[in-house]
């Protein structure tokens, strides 16, 4: 395992991020058909994960199990894209809406938007270097 | 439609207090900072295969909402193990549980961001509900 200190409870990587859902049939085809995620084979009818690259994102049903939904805060995923305006054109096609206008850093583009539940999401491109000269 | 999704650069994790965060995410979770956190209250910690970028959003013009429940599933080798640790840290952590899959064990940051231990035993093919 790499990039993790010797200290610490021995956290190896992030096995999922839980995207809460009132609706999962929708969000299915929201992160499956919208932003067109490859959802993941070992998924269950009632356990279903997306695949992003890096990282699964598993949709999860608080209410079924008596929890309360609460959405992902503001812009809390940050999925990178080649083509950021090409992308934001897309999503604006398919009637997803952004909340302002695209920001730049100095360093990197960021849309913000949300899913159909309301999870705070975002569009995301670096175009800059890092300052020791690598590349996102 | 395809936006060429790439990969996911990182995941927001909001807190209260930048300093109590950094202790607890490099400290006690012992992650690894990030040498190319942008700024002091956008510190970015790895998790191998995914950052938290750990900002505080009463810097960032927004208010502070913690995440739902087990947004971040944070895979350990050993479930009891790691919740032993964190206890004798002083961070509770609820009874592990067992889904017929998986071990897990939930926490909280000191801003209240909900955390799960997990540690998947079984092999794919016979996922139940995890």
């Amino acid at each position: 395992v790499t990039g993790l200190a010797e200290a610490g409870i021995g956290a190896q990587r992030v096995d999922f991020i839980a995207v809460p859902t009132r609706d999962r049939e929708q969000a299915a085809r929201f992160y499956g058909e919208t932003l067109g995620l490859q959802k993941n084979p070992n998924s269950t009818e009632r356990w279903i994960e997306f695949e992003t690259g890096n990282v699964t994102l598993a949709l999860v049903t608080p209410e079924e199990i008596g929890k309360e939904f609460a959405p992902l805060p503001f812009g809390t995923i940050a999925i990178r894209v080649p083509d950021l305006d090409e992308a934001k054109a897309r999503l604006r096609q398919a009637g997803v809406e952004f909340e302002g206008e695209t920001w730049d850093s100095g360093v990197c583009n960021g849309a913000i938007f949300k899913d159909p539940d309301g999870n705070g999401l975002l569009l995301h491109h670096r175009y800059a270097p890092y300052r020791d000269g690598t590349q996102p | 439609l395809t936006l060429a999704i790439e990969r996911v650069d990182y995941i927001r994790v909001p807190a209260r207090d930048i300093e109590e965060a950094k202790h607890f995410y490099g400290e006690i979770l012992g992650l690894r900072q990030n040498p190319k956190s942008p700024a002091d209250d956008w510190v970015e910690y790895e998790a191998a295969n995914v950052t938290l970028a750990v900002m505080t959003p009463h810097t960032h013009d927004y208010e502070f909402t913690p995440l739902p429940p087990g947004t971040i599933a944070l895979r350990v080798a050993d479930v009891a193990a790691a919740r032993a640790e964190l206890e004798a840290a002083g961070v509770p952590v609820n009874d592990m549980w067992d889904s017929g899959v998986c071990h897990g064990a939930g926490f909280r940051d000191p801003s209240g961001n909900p955390i799960l231990l997990h540690h998947r035993y079984a092999p794919y093919g016979r996922r139940e509900d995890a």
